[in-house]
């Protein structure tokens, strides 16, 4: 093995001798670089594989003589990484830089060659004073590095930098004169030997070796000046900056505390501080670069959090700090790249990408990187994490570092919406080689890690689960024609189905039937879209994978990634209607909020087991259980858009597109249903302070089924009274699971198959019909009952299952539920329950009418029937639903045995066609004779009489000379129902809406007010670096 | 006599960064921070200081065998010259840089260099 | 006001932290371990009478190393830097030329100056001063010419042959130490030869003779460079 120190002395002695070369020779000059810093890279690599296969740390002494009385360096295998991630970055940034490499001559090349070097002596050196010469090369380098943007403002960013890293380099040489008189020694590791605190100035002379250290890694708030770097520098330096030397200072920062156990909550509080408030100051940028700035910071603040606790996480440290660390390094050299591809600096510049597939999936890619969404190393890193921090009892960090994630996605993903819906500018994105190749090289890098920490984390490679890997596998194929693909996905459902379904119970079967052959059922609507539909395989594809792999998880880790994977896919999914950036945004802010709550949940319950078997999460300690359960269930909730968290569903179920809209409502909103089956099944009902957890549960189900139906009624838009009614829905079922009783469950069952046939079917028939009038708002239909027939029959047939009046299988659910809350003790909001029935009636019967009865519009005379494979699955649902009717029991009865094993209270008794209960009978199949009959009866006497109306004809109306002002204010049907508007407004009061309005208004205007603390004045940036100084000494000392 | 090249050293590093910090000169934050690292300078020496002891060079009158009773602290006199250089590198940076932004921008006031902020 | 109002309190908690430092130093009475080696071992380890010269090139040799890295680092930049802002050469005045006096003497004084830098670094090993001294007493020859005549103008190309020549032998020389000797830049890889001679101490009086000749050339390059932007 060659000698690491080659890794120094390999790029110093070429930019030595680029200098002998003759002036023009610069292809020759770059050709040499190019060279040092790929040999560099294969040093190290080299040498992380033999690490890698488990040999010895390796101490290399120079000089001839031992420590301390000459310089050390060491490597081992976080060494090794280190040093190859700087030297690919390195190597990547000199090819990305090469036009203005060669335009500014091997002066440049010699001093990014010195930048790697210094970095790479900052991994490998165990000697202080030895770490304070690499830390000024770096500084001199980046002043040098620096001058390579176009853009003239980095020339003042660059010397505010220099003045910064006067004032660190006073306190570090100050400090370690005096580390040095305290301990006789400037070797690392004999340093961390002797304990300096108990050396008279040993503690304040770490302090200023430490503060120095961490002053370096420009953390939050002392760091105006990182964040002009980070703006005005050419994107590869600022790229280089965030990946390597953050990594090099982090390198230094670890190696300094490993003599300093005292410092590591220090630096806990530090780096939680810097990456919450980098996270909320990000929130109010616009500027791309900028923005990546502060993400940096953040991340780096999250790594020092990270090695603050390093004692906590034990032998996970190095998986842990390196996960996080590679994900945040590829990712942020990525995103450095490619803008260096985009013309503009605004984040909605980015909608350039929109004309580069790929490029976009390479964006993508990273954000999912830096937020941690699995399968990148980021997520399995935090999983372990948060499993070592809520095992050690550090809740309230936990916390701060799920709110610090979740505001760092909100803004990540608010960018990507840009990108997505951005309107793209003419030109696409510069095309130039040699910068593809360097983001092309970040995205294999960042799954090839996700690959790698798959391996590693012990807990299953998510690129290996094969639903995953079959989503996945639709991005190669994406060239191909939609309906091509849309085949490939439908046959992969049901091959996935008919091969799984053996080993599933009952209850499994139930969710898994809805999401595969369910799913496979929409998506015969999909074969409406021609062309390719780049993007919508893979996105639909994550989500049924997601979901499949929801209900077949075993652990927490399973389903937490499982859970994730759905959110994801989801969110692509709804992130493709037209209108929808705003509400994809809150969908996924929301989603991702709740999946935090289950992490935690998981988490407390766990107990540093990071593979939990979900049978034993009712194992958790009796302290936390009901903590637990709050968590999960309200994770949970936030799924099923339960009200209170329920104002991210309307925009992003109205605004999806046709075929997904069915999907997201009928099957998707499911997955939170089975989170709470699976939380009710292993948990059973919990106190806390008091209060019966599932009692809480059954109020919000019912103000949800009130307050959803409430506000449904007053929608003139069909498909947001459609995605309304669906938060109403779940009411119902959440209610029906909260009794805690066998009929409550089967009721709850019955609706996750009823709602997902009438709720995709309705959505299927609305989003047909607005295809063809080119609107959704009900007041300007009217009369299509001649011209869309077939939707007619699925919309009526949709509303009398919903509506739960005889015969459809709506009644059966009513039924069940009927009898499950007489077993029940709970009267009020059993009466809040019964309200909403009625007012289901209201808005389902403005569907009838006001689309498909009363006058034709005269731009619709010439309208047809919904498009054939559009109107194809809703008719298989009309006889789903039909055949669902007549025998629920084929479906039904299976886990209503099932059920009596998990809740008490007796079930129902199936004997032929008649299904009994404790309170009475209802035999489907006479309903329905009956009902037929009935209805068969009335319709012959309407037919009769009817013979003697009179027609009207469209014309035969007086118009008035007026033209309204906003005509539909006119229209008999818009704001048809005012007087209950007027009554019962109150209660569809936007409070929830205007609280996470008010809420996220206050973070950003935080942000917006709080930034002005960067000032831009270099001198100030230097004050407060001072201010941070004295600041932590102070509170240092004074605990 | 240790301490009081001490205290000259932390007062020098004190008065250099007031100056720094609240001129408005490019060139005189510059001279201040000069200033600052020949405190830090002194400091570095101070400390190897040893009382009643020569410099650390073999000759005739201070034979090897001897060194280890007569001579001070050999390498804060190492470091001090390695800061030293370091020092007069980024000055010089920062100077070349002052230049430059004179040329470009007009102004050495450096509250006039606040383009980028936020 | 308020500015200086905060510097100064902030200035007032780092003074705190300094005079903490100052009232609990106590002053060594014995070297430490490590200066104890130094002292003792210094001789049989390098054999350089100069234990500071010890110290900078070969113990700490790798600091040296950086050190002159910054430079040749610094040098590189503000060329960097100063090329970018050199103007468009316009029309030149012609200045008025150095008087007779000022020529003969920095003439006179140059060879001198240079010769003084040589004898300061190669004795760097045995008497006080050494590469880093003599190199800028071989820039001060550079200033003074310029001084003398500030519309003078040096050879770039022998700067930077001299500055990348000597940097590059300083790494290679480090090498060898890890080839013939015990580690990256061992001096034992020439004999030690007698304490005190001027060829003793291995390859320290080569390695700071190269380090006298670099900092030399970087000085005089930073120098030349600066000097450029002087417009007539």
């Amino acid at each position: 093995m060659v000698d690491a120190i080659l890794l120094i002395a390999i790029p110093l002695g070429t930019a030595f001798l680029l200098g002998l070369l003759p002036g023009h020779w610069r292809g020759a000059a770059y050709a040499l670089t190019l060279a040092a810093l790929a040999v560099g890279s294969a040093i190290s690599a080299a040498w992380l594989l033999e690490f890698a296969a488990g040999a010895d740390p390796r101490e290399i002494h120079t000089a001839g003589a031992p420590p301390p009385f000459a310089i050390a360096l060491r490597i081992a295998l976080a060494e090794s990484a280190g040093l190859l991630l700087v030297s690919l970055s390195a190597l990547f940034a000199a090819l990305y830089l090469r036009d203005t490499l060669l335009k500014q001559g091997r002066r440049a090349m010699a001093v990014l060659l010195i930048f790697a070097m210094a970095l790479s002596g900052l991994i490998l050196t165990r000697d202080l004073f030895n770490l304070f010469v690499f830390l000024e090369l770096t500084v001199i380098a980046t002043g040098g590095l620096v001058l390579l943007s176009s853009d003239p403002r980095a020339l003042g960013a660059g010397f505010k930098y220099l003045i910064a890293a006067q004032l660190i380099s006073i306190l570090l040489l100050t400090g370690l004169i005096f580390i040095y008189h305290a301990g006789a020694t400037l070797n690392i590791d004999e340093l961390a030997a002797i304990s300096l605190e108990r050396l008279p100035g040993g503690t304040l002379a770490f302090f200023l070796v430490f503060i120095a250290v961490v002053a370096e890694l420009k953390l939050f708030p002392a760091n105006g000046w990182a964040l002009d770097i980070y703006e005005s520098a050419h994107p590869a330096f600022s790229a280089l900056v965030s990946a390597a030397a953050g990594t090099a200072a982090l390198f230094a920062l670890d190696k300094l505390l490993a003599g300093g156990t005292a410092w590591l909550p220090v630096a806990t509080a530090i780096g939680c501080v810097s990456f919450i408030g980098a996270n909320l100051f990000a929130l109010a940028q616009d500027n791309d670069r900028r923005l990546l700035g502060y993400s940096s910071v953040a991340q780096l603040g999250l790594l020092v959090v990270v090695v603050g606790q390093r004692d906590l996480l034990g032998e996970a440290y190095l998986f842990v700090a390196g996960g996080i660390l590679l994900a945040h390094a590829l990712a942020k050299a990525g995103l450095f790249w490619l803008s260096g591809l985009i013309e503009g600096r605004d984040l909605t510049a980015w909608a350039a990408l929109r004309r580069r597939p790929l490029l976009l999936f390479a964006f993508a890619s990273f954000i999912a990187l830096l937020i941690g969404l699995p399968p990148f190393p980021g997520f399995y890193a935090k999983w372990e994490l948060a499993h070592r921090l809520a095992a050690g009892g550090h809740i309230a960090l936990l916390a701060l570092i799920l709110f610090g994630a979740l505001l760092e996605a909100g803004y990540l993903l608010r960018w990507f919406g840009h990108a997505v819906k951005g309107t793209p500018p003419e030109q696409g994105p510069a095309r130039a080689p040699q910068k593809m190749v360097a983001v092309h090289a970040a995205l294999a890098g960042g799954w090839a890690a996700g690959y790698l920490w798959g391996e590693l984390s012990g807990l299953g490679n998510l690129l290996h689960a094969l639903p995953l890997l079959f989503a996945l596998a639709f991005l190669p194929l994406d060239w191909l024609p939609a309906r091509v693909k849309n085949s490939l996905a439908i046959a992969g459902m049901l091959g996935w189905f008919l091969h799984a379904y053996p080993g599933y119970d009952p209850l499994q079967l139930i969710f898994a039937a809805v999401i595969l052959p369910g799913g496979a059922l929409i998506l015969l609507a999909s074969y409406q879209n021609g062309g390719r539909r780049i993007g919508f395989y893979p996105s639909a594809m994550l989500m049924f994978a997601g979901l499949i792999m929801l209900i077949e998880a075993n652990d927490s880790f399973g389903f937490f990634a499982a859970w994730e994977s759905l959110t994801i896919g989801s969110y692509f999914l709804i992130l493709r209607g037209r209108r929808s950036q705003a509400h994809a945004l809150s969908y996924i802010v929301f989603s991702l909020g709740g999946a935090f709550l289950i992490l935690a949940g998981f988490t407390l319950a766990a107990q540093g087991q990071t593979q939990l078997p979900l049978s034993a999460l009712g194992d958790a300690p009796t302290a936390l259980a009901p903590w637990v359960f709050l968590l999960l269930a309200v994770g949970f909730m936030t799924k099923t858009a339960a009200i209170g968290l329920h104002i991210w569903l309307p925009g992003a179920h109205a605004e999806a597109e046709t075929d997904v809209s069915p999907m997201v409502s009928g099957i998707l909103l499911k997955a939170g249903l089975y989170g709470l089956f699976v939380l009710l099944t292993q948990m059973g009902s919990q106190q806390l302070h008091g209060i019966d957890l599932t009692h809480a549960m059954l109020w919000i189900g019912a103000l949800s089924a009130l307050l959803g139906n409430l506000m449904a009624i007053f929608q003139e838009d069909a498909k947001r009274l459609l995605a309304y009614s669906s938060i109403g829905q779940m009411g119902y079922a959440l209610f029906g699971l909260a009794l805690m009783n066998h009929l409550g469950w089967l009721m709850a069952l019955m609706f996750v198959i009823n709602h997902f046939i009438y709720k995709s079917m309705l959505f299927l028939s609305v989003g047909g019909i607005a295809k063809r009038t080119g609107t959704r708002d009900m007041y300007r239909m009217g009369g299509l009952i001649t011209l869309m027939p077939l939707s007619f029959i699925a919309v009526l047939i949709g509303i009398i299952a919903i509506s739960g009046v005889p015969p459809l299988s709506g009644f059966g659910g009513r039924w069940i539920f009927y009898n499950a809350i007489m077993e029940g003790p709970h009267r009020l909001p059993l009466v809040i329950l019964f309200l909403a029935g009625p007012i289901a009636f209201l808005y389902l019967f403005r569907l009838i009418h006001t689309i498909f009865l009363g006058q034709l519009k005269d731009e619709h005379r010439r309208v047809r029937e919904a498009p054939f494979w559009i109107i194809l699955p809703q008719m298989i649902q009309v006889a789903l639903l039909l055949g669902f009717a007549l025998v629920p029991g084929l479906a039904l009865r299976h886990v209503d045995a099932y059920i009596g094993g998990l809740v008490p209270g007796g079930g129902l008794d199936w004997e032929g066609l008649t299904i009994t209960s404790a309170f009475g009978y209802w035999s489907p199949v006479t309903i329905m004779l009956i009902v037929g009959v009935i209805f068969a009866s009335l319709f012959a006497w309407l037919l009769l009489v009817n013979r003697r109306a009179q027609r009207v004809g469209q014309f035969n109306i007086v118009f008035a000379a007026e033209r309204p002002y906003r005509p539909e204010t006119t229209h008999f049907a818009w704001n048809f129902f005012a007087p209950y508007r007027k009554a019962l407004g109150f209660f569809t009061q936007p409070l929830a809406t205007r609280f996470w309005a008010a809420l996220t208004d206050l973070l950003h205007a935080g942000a917006g007010l709080l930034r002005r603390h960067y000032s831009g004045d270099g001198q100030t940036y230097v004050i407060h670096l001072l201010a941070f100084v004295v600041g932590v000494y102070l509170l240092r000392m004074g605990l | 006599m240790t301490e009081i090249a001490l205290a000259t050293g932390f007062l020098l590093i004190l008065i250099g960064l007031y100056g720094a910090l609240t001129n408005r000169n490019l060139l005189r934050m510059i001279v201040a921070f000069s200033v600052a690292n020949t405190g830090v300078n002194l400091v570095l020496v101070g400390v190897g200081y040893l009382r009643g002891r020569a410099a650390p060079i073999l000759d005739a009158t201070l034979p090897a065998a001897e060194a280890p009773a007569r001579i001070i602290d050999p390498l804060p006199q190492a470091l001090v010259l390695t800061a030293i250089v370091i020092g007069v590198g980024t000055t010089a940076l920062m100077l070349a840089y002052a230049y430059r932004l004179y040329l470009t921008r007009g102004t050495l006031d450096i509250s006039r260099l606040r383009e980028l902020k936020w | 006001m308020i500015r200086r109002a905060t510097v100064l309190l902030l200035l007032l908690g780092l003074g705190g932290v300094f005079s903490a430092l100052l009232f609990g130093y106590t002053p060594d009475d014995e070297l430490n371990r490590t200066a104890a080696y130094y002292a003792g071992q210094t001789v049989r380890d390098t054999g350089a009478a100069n234990i500071v010269t010890a110290i900078i090139v070969t113990y700490r040799g790798l600091d040296t190393l950086g050190e002159v890295t910054v430079l040749f680092l610094s040098a590189a930049i503000v060329g960097l830097v100063l090329a970018h802002g050199a103007r468009a050469g316009g029309a030149r005045r012609r200045p008025i030329p150095p008087g007779e006096l000022l020529e003969t003497g920095s003439r006179l004084l140059t060879p001198l100056i240079l010769l003084l830098g040589v004898h300061i670094f190669v004795n760097g090993h045995l008497t006080p001063g050494g590469g880093f001294q003599g190199g800028a007493i071989l820039a001060s020859a550079t200033l003074l010419l310029l001084l003398a005549n500030p519309m003078r103008r040096f050879s770039h190309r022998l700067i930077r042959l001299l500055e990348s020549l000597s940097g590059l032998l300083f790494v290679l020389i480090g090498l060898l130490g890890l080839l013939l000797a015990g580690g990256f830049l061992d001096n034992r890889i020439l004999p030690l030869g007698t304490l005190g001679e001027l060829t003793s101490a291995g390859a320290i009086p080569l390695i700071y003779s190269l380090i006298g000749l670099k900092v030399g050339a970087e000085f005089s390059s930073m120098l030349a460079a600066l000097a450029e932007t002087q417009e007539p």
